[in-house]
Parts: structure tokens; sequence; C-alpha cells
């Protein structure tokens, strides 16, 4: 399955969410393939810990593919490679799970028919060998956003399951932003349908997923003045309502994952340990990746709307 | 204990075929030619007689003892542009020859070298293409058949051929590989893809050319693009290009088309095509079968065959008043 | 002018295979994979039938001008062309393999392009080579991460993944692969040993992240005999590698019920029957087979993995008699 995680704006938590379904499914004895198409700033090393490729490979990562100057990317086993206390071994059960970073010195590049190839036959290529390949993509309506639609939009992808998670934070802005990014004139399901796609394949592709969303009843706020708790929760049934209008309401929401103190100041793995021994995090942002991670392949949340 | 496959696998199935020691082609036709009349067909040939009889001569000195085997070719494109037809068209050319002391002896059709007979010979040739490498290529570079362009070295990296870098690269200077000290740097357009399918180039056509009439070319082992004889009794030339076979035999008892080593007389303004047409035969790896084939028939006849293809092709550019 | 034949005989003979399953969900039939396997229209794809289905495609070359690997860093720069082919085993198992061969010694300075391309598969040093340094370069360990050095020795394993991704790329394939599977690297280099030294020798190492190396040394060294003994030693490195990985995943033994059994079908519907070592060697490489059969025991552990799936499957056959 070829997962692809997009946002419109910066900040939503995209890679470190999408990092942390990643790391849920492998625990669950999946092959799992993390690509950081973030090209502008590859930041996935870091959610992983791999300090050898903290800011991308030296060279022969994702750049020097796309543009042709490598034949295979490098390629990380997380398992292996990470610094983590919790993730250098492979938990028992536990399936693949390899990062390929992006190179260290690469930026934002223009595509053109050559990489649009490439690009889809690494696709092909990973989906021979991985049973999930989760592609995070730079914030916005970027050339990876439209390099990853043409080619997927390709015939040889029929076959495939291909998915999308587009992630906002909650709040008003966040959510207008996240409709125009999917529906918008130069959204992706515009542009999808311009290479090709056909329109309601791809929009029952696309589900939402609400970070670091505060709960109003959850011990975070417990503590909150009557009045104030009564404002968040009216702010919270505002957006709830403003999410709907724009058709992109729970039935299109494949999970949310609660505001989460230690994601907001470092951007990391939450691992089991963290939640129920050292309890840096929330139980219920684990539980909350953890369910996220076994919707993205529940036939239930992806049935078509 | 040899598996059936090998003895498959065995080369004797590779036919030969009968070779001069000379294919002169008289000249190409494209519809400007056609269209300035009679009279500059007859100023071409013109231009050209001398130099025929040059090569004749000079062929005939190499040939040593024996008769020297020479044909006669005559190009006409219908690929790139339609005009006139056969009917039309073979009478007049052969008529303004005849005039000025020339025979020809075959007539081919451009088209031919695209698709000929249900085989493609130009896709045949893009097969065998093998670029030669510029230094420090270790095999990780995309191959010709990904971006349809041929060069003689390095290319800039800044213009890519069709392969866009990062804006982060520095410039530098394209590099002809095995140049003395400065560059003749060349990249040759070799198709494009349409709407319609694949539009070969003419300098791509104008190599396969070269290879036919050097009887190089094979399919599954057998030749590629045979002559047929459109003798008195075959009657009047048709009315479409079409109809016309991609290679016909106009003289009865002209020597083999294919030969050891080709001869074209042509305007100078053909020379920029024919230096890619140098470019591209220099980096075609041909059937090993094939070229000991020829290689040993000529040791044989006791006549000298340049190892190298490129080698093959001689000219003589005329210039135009 | 004949192909093999370089100024000198040759030294070694060194390659590359990568093996992978066939992106389809049933195995390819022959007109097909007749048709998948057409690389170029003027020659024939090459099949045989026995003792299984068999299919070559014509070959393809690539120009190189680099340097060859070396163990003491020693840089020989060498031109000169790689022959890549694919090969698609029972339809299911494809293949892609490339080679080269070299002399001990070459011109010393590059020559006109075509005295190479009337060479196929021959790559000439500049100068003088040592054979057991390139050997050791070859399939020594090469830094986990891509450095600049390691990127300007030649790569035949880049030369043979384009060639998987030519083949692979084309719409006649449906892509329902019926379990994911690891593509496999086989790098492998044989010398030439002098007559009258014993039959041929090989030593295969597994090194980490999928890649194999095996060195061989034989009399009278046959390139196209040795490529096809090493696609050979791929294929069934692959099953067994593939099998393992199969078994080892569907936790078997400590599943119980029909989950682990399911997770195995598509190993006894597709990869079962594909086990035959040696039955493409002939005979002068035959004594290969016999010494890696001894050492690492291929067909033993591949028998014993076998057998668990089997005995799996009989046990899981009773309750789901009585449930019918």
């Amino acid at each position: 399955m070829l997962v692809f995680a997009a946002s419109d704006k910066g900040g939503t938590g995209r890679s470190v969410t999408s990092a942390n379904i990643a790391y849920r499914r492998a625990l669950g004895g999946d092959d799992v393939c993390y690509l950081d198409f973030d090209f502008g700033s590859p930041t996935a090393a870091a959610v992983f810990d791999v300090p050898g490729s903290l800011r991308g490979v030296e060279t022969g990562g994702l750049h020097s593919y796309l543009q042709g100057t490598t034949v295979e990317p490098h390629r990380v086993d997380v398992w292996a490679e990470s610094e983590h206390d919790v993730l250098r071994s492979r938990p028992t059960g536990a399936g693949q799970l390899v990062l390929v970073p992006g190179d260290r010195s690469g930026g934002e590049f223009t595509t053109n028919p050559a990489t649009v190839r490439r690009c889809a036959e690494l696709f092909l290529r990973l989906e021979e060998e991985f049973d999930i390949i989760l592609v995070d993509l730079s914030a916005g309506r970027s050339y990876a956003v439209d390099m990853v639609l043409e080619a997927t939009a390709r015939e040889e992808f029929d076959a495939l399951r291909v998915r999308w998670l587009v992630f906002h934070r909650w709040t008003r802005q966040h959510i207008i932003a996240a409709h125009g990014l999917v529906f918008g004139e130069r959204g992706v399901v515009a542009g999808g349908v311009a290479r090709g796609h056909e329109a309601d394949r791809l929009r029952s592709a696309i589900r939402f997923v609400r970070a670091a969303v505060p709960d109003p009843e959850s011990a975070l706020f417990a503590h909150v003045p009557p009045p104030q708790a009564a404002w968040l929760r009216r702010c919270d049934q505002d957006l709830k309502e403003l999410a709907a209008q724009l058709d992109i309401g729970v039935t299109k929401v494949l999970g949310s994952v609660p505001l989460e103190p230690v994601l907001q100041w470092r951007e990391q793995l939450i691992t089991d340990e963290d939640a129920l021994t050292s309890r840096v995090a929330n139980v219920r942002t684990r539980d909350a990746l953890k369910r996220l991670a076994e919707a993205l392949s529940g036939e239930k949340a992806w049935e078509p709307l | 204990m040899e598996t059936t496959f090998r003895e498959e696998s065995a080369d004797p199935r590779t036919q030969s075929v009968p070779l001069s020691h000379l294919s002169l082609e008289l000249g190409h036709l494209y519809m400007e030619d056609f269209a300035a009349g009679a009279g500059r067909l007859r100023e071409q040939f013109t231009r050209v007689k001398p130099w025929a009889d040059a090569a004749r001569l000079s062929v005939a000195g190499a040939a040593g003892a024996r008769r020297p085997r020479v044909s006669t070719c005559f190009l006409v494109d219908d690929y790139f542009t339609r005009f006139s037809s056969p009917a039309e068209l073979v009478p007049m050319l052969l008529a303004e020859a005849e005039a000025c002391g020339l025979t020809i002896d075959y007539l081919a059709r451009e088209s031919g070298c695209a698709t000929a007979d249900g085989v493609e010979p130009a896709s045949l040739v893009e097969g065998r293409l093998v670029e030669s490498p510029p230094v420090g290529s270790n095999g990780s570079r995309p191959a010709v058949r990904e971006i349809g362009w041929l060069c003689n070295g390095e290319r800039s990296p800044a213009a890519g051929g069709g392969e866009a870098m990062s804006g982060a690269t520095a410039w530098a200077a394209p590099a002809e590989t095995g140049a003395r000290r400065h560059s003749v740097f060349m990249d040759v357009e070799l198709w494009d893809d349409g709407d319609r399918g694949r539009t070969w180039s003419c300098p791509f056509l104008a190599a396969v050319w070269q290879l036919l009439r050097l009887g190089l070319l094979r399919r599954e082992g057998r030749p590629v693009l045979q002559a047929v004889p459109w003798g008195g009794e075959r009657g009047a030339f048709p009315r479409s290009w079409d109809d016309l076979p991609p290679l016909v035999q106009l003289n009865p008892s002209a020597a083999p088309f294919a030969a050891y080593g080709t001869f074209s007389v042509l305007p100078s303004r053909f020379l920029p095509v024919e230096h890619a047409v140098r470019l591209v035969l220099g980096q075609v790896a041909l059937e090993e079968a094939v070229l000991r084939q020829t290689a040993e028939r000529a040791d044989r006849e006791g006549f000298a065959v340049p190892p190298a293809v490129t080698d093959r092709a001689a000219y003589a550019f005329y210039a135009e008043p | 002018m004949t192909g093999g034949a370089g100024e000198g005989p040759q030294a070694f003979v060194c390659g590359e295979v990568r093996t992978c399953l066939l992106q389809t969900s049933a195995s390819l039939p022959r007109a097909e994979a007749v048709r998948l396997l057409q690389l170029r229209s003027d020659e024939a794809v090459r099949f045989s039938e026995r003792p299984n289905m068999y299919a070559v495609s014509p070959e393809v070359l690539t120009g190189v001008d680099c340097a060859l690997p070396a163990a003491t860093g020693s840089r020989v720069r060498a031109v000169g062309t790689v022959r890549a082919r694919a090969v698609l085993t029972e339809g299911r198992v494809l293949q892609a393999t490339a080679r080269l061969s070299s002399p001990v010694s070459g011109a010393d300075r590059r020559l006109p392009w075509g005295h190479y391309l009337v060479r196929p598969g021959v790559v000439q040093p500049l100068g003088r080579l040592s054979v057991p340094d390139v050997a050791a370069g070859f399939l020594g360990a090469r830094p986990a991460g891509p450095d600049r050095h390691a990127a300007a020795t030649v790569d035949l394993g880049a030369i043979a993944e384009r060639l998987l991704a030519r083949v692979l790329g084309q719409p006649l394939l449906d892509r329902r692969a019926p379990f994911k599977s690891r593509r496999t690297r086989l790098r492998w280099f044989a010398v030439h040993a002098a007559d009258g030294q014993g039959p041929p020798a090989a030593e295969f190492t597994v090194a980490a992240d999928g890649l194999r190396t095996l060195w061989i040394s034989a009399a009278g060294l046959d390139a196209a005999e040795i490529a096809g003994f090493c696609e050979e030693l791929a294929l069934h490195d692959w099953l067994l590698t593939t099998l393992i990985r199969m078994v080892d995943r569907s936790r078997l033994g400590s599943t119980a019920g029909p989950e682990a059994v399911l997770a195995l079908r598509p190993a006894v519907d597709h990869l079962l029957h594909l086990w035959m070592p040696g039955a493409r060697t002939g005979a002068r490489l035959a004594p290969l087979w016999d010494g890696l059969e001894r050492h690492p025991g291929f067909t033993r552990q591949w028998q014993t993995l076998v057998q668990r799936i089997r005995d799996q499957l009989a046990l899981q056959a009773i309750p789901f008699r009585c449930e019918a």
C-alpha cells in the first residue's frame, strides 16, 4: 500500500505523526518503508533518531535518485541504525522499518518526465517488497505533490492501493487550508484529475488527520476555570461545524491525535515505554497513534463515500 | 551434459547477403529539390557525375584483378513530407540521370529506413546503440533510450540534454570524448515522441540508410530490406508511394545493393546530417556474426575493409550554385 | 574481430545478478514471457521448456570508462562494454545479470570507441591490473553509506537494476504479486585457474543487506557458462531466502490455527516447484554445485523448510475436513 502524507501548512505534525504511524505498523509486523519527500527540509531522520542521516545523506539520497545521478537511493535500516534506546533492536515479530532519506544539500527541484518516471519506478520497486510505503510530502502545493500525482496516474498503478492522508491542526485556518489543499482550484483532486486520475476514485482515497487537537475533556484541561472550559467546548463545536461544512467532517477523518506536549517540544516517536514506563508521553496519544495506524488498512474507514 | 538451450543459441542461422565492393549514392531527393523542377535534378547529376566516375576508378584499383562490383542508389524522402508520386517522379529521375551518363540501379524510399516489410530497421538500430562513455561513466547513468539524444562526449550539466538538473549544479563546458585539446561537441536528436507515436530524426534515418547499404542489419538472422526487381514487365510505377516497395531494383543487371563500403555524393548542406551519421555509426554495436562474415568474405576476396564501421562510409560534398 | 577475444586471454569475469519475483498474480505463460523479454526487435528471446520454463532476453550493452574496484585503493581505469540480460524462470522469478570480463593488461590510453564495440562484454584496463586486488575490491564489503569514491568504480548492480526496472515497467504485468519479497544481489568474480589445478572451486558468502558474494576459480573461463551458473545459484539462494522469510513471518509454531497456513499458501502455489539446483549447469561446473550442497547446504535447508510447511498443511487439513 502506498500512503501519501500531505499538509497545506507546516507545523501540522505531518512528519512526526506519519513517522509514528510507520513505526506502529512495523511493530505490528508489517514491512514499512518511509520516504522523505519533504525535499526542502528533510527531518525524518531526526524523528527516527538516525544520527548518520540527520540532515539527509551526503549523496545518493532521494534527490540524487530522482534527478538520475544514482540508480538506487540510499536506505537506512532504522532498527539497526537508530540511536534511540527502544528502536535500536528489532522487537520480536516486528517487520522491517526502512527510511529513505533525501540528500543533505538537496532542495526543492523542478520535475520533468524523467523524474516522474523514476519516481514511479521507485514506488513500484518498493511495493514489491514492503507492505506499507509512507511518503512524507513537502507542505503545500509542492513539486513533490505534482510529481507523485503524475507518477500514480500511470496505468501501472491501477492495481495498487494508494491512499492519501491530509494532516491539519485543529484551528479555523488549518481547516480551511486543508480543505483548499484537497478540493481547491489547484488542489490535489483537481491536479490529479488533470493528470489522468479518476475524480471519484482519487477523492475516496483521501482522508484527513487532525493533529494537536486539544481535548477539553482531557487531564490537560482538568484545572482550567469553568468559563474557559466552556469556551473551549464552544470553539471545538464551531470547528466541528466548519469542518462538516467544508466536507471534511467525521466521515472523512481517519483519526485525531491529541495535543501532546512531548510532540510539541521534540518531534519523536512515541514508544510504549514513553507512555507506560517513563510516562513522558500520554497514553491517550499512544493509543491515538495506534488507532490511526490500524485505521490505515481498516476497511471501514476507507469505504467509498 | 549440455542442454538443448545451448544448441539453440548457436550462430549459424545468421544469413549473409551478397555484397558489392561499393555502394554509390547519387543523391537524396527532398521536396524542395523536386519543387525546383527537372532543371535542378539535371544540375545535380551533372555535378555528381565526375565524382561518381572517380569513385569507380578508385574502387577498381582497390579491387585488384577482380572486376569491381559497384551499385548505384538514390533515396527519395517520403517520410517527412509526401510529394509527387512514383508514376510521375521515377521516369523523370531516370531520364535526367541517363542524360548525364548515370544509371540508377536501386531506388529507396526513406520511410523504408523506419519500416520495411514488417521490420523496423530504425528501432532495430536504436536497440543496438551503445553510447561511447565519457570518462567517469560507471554504468549508473541513464541510457540513450531514456532521453532520445546521442552525443560524442559529455554534456554541459546546465544543459543536461533533456535531464533538467537542480539549480545547484554549476555550469561546465561540454566536452568531446577524446578531443584534441579543444572539443567539437555534438548532440544529436534521434527521435521525438508525439501523440501519433515516434518520429525518427533525419540524421538517424540517414545512419540506418548507411547500415542498410553496408548490409550489416539482420533481424533474427535474416537480412533486412531486400530489393524487389521492377523491370519493364512490371509496367508503370504506382500512383502512391505506399504501393512501391521500400527498395526497388531498376537495373536488372546491377551489382548487389549492399557493399563493403559506401560513397555518397551530396550537396554540402548535408554535411551536418552526415556528421551526425558518423556519430551514430560510431556507437552502434552490430551483430558479431555479421561483422565476422563480412570481414572473412573481404579477406577471401583480398579486399581491404576498415574494421570500424564509421570508416566504411565516404563522401564527396559539392557546392550548390 | 570475435567478441570474447581481447588482446590477451581474459583474466577474470565478474558480474552481479539481481533476483526478484515477477510482479504478476500468476506465472507468465510462454507467449507473454517472450514479449516481456523482447528488449530488442532484431533478436529473438531464447526459450526452453526442459527441465523447466526458462526464457532469456537478448543482451544489452552499456559503455563504461571508470576505475575498477580494488582492495588496495590502487585505481586502474578501464574502458569497454558491460553486457546485461534478463532471464525469467517458470514465468515467475525474474533475474538481471550484468557482467564484464577483462584481460590483465591493455593499451595505456583509451582507443577509439569502435575498438570496444566489437568486443561486447569486455572491459580493458589502461595499463596493468592485479587480479587478486580487483577481486577483493569487487567482492569486499563496501561502506554502508554511498560515498563519492565508491560511486566512481564500475557499478554492475546499477546496470542490472536498470534492466529490471525496464522489464518490470511494462504494462503487460498486472502487478498483483501473491506475496511481498525482497530482491537479492549476488556479486560474483571468477578467475582463471591454471590447467591441472583440479576441479573448479567456489566460495559463497552471505553478507548483510541482501548481498551475497561468490568467488570462483575455474580453468578455461567460459564467461557465458559461469554467468549461467551464477544465475542459477542466485535463483536458488533467492528461493531459500524468500521461503525462510515467509516461514518466519507466518510465525509457524507460535501461531496456532489457519493463519500460518494462509500465510504459507503462496509458497506452495508459487515457489516450491521451482527448486531444481544444477538443472542448467553443464558438466564442467557441476562440481561447484556439489561443493555448495555440502556447505552451506542449500537443498538440506530447503527440504527441512518444505517439510515443516507440508506438516503444518497436513495438520491444518484435519479440522478443516471435519468442518466441511
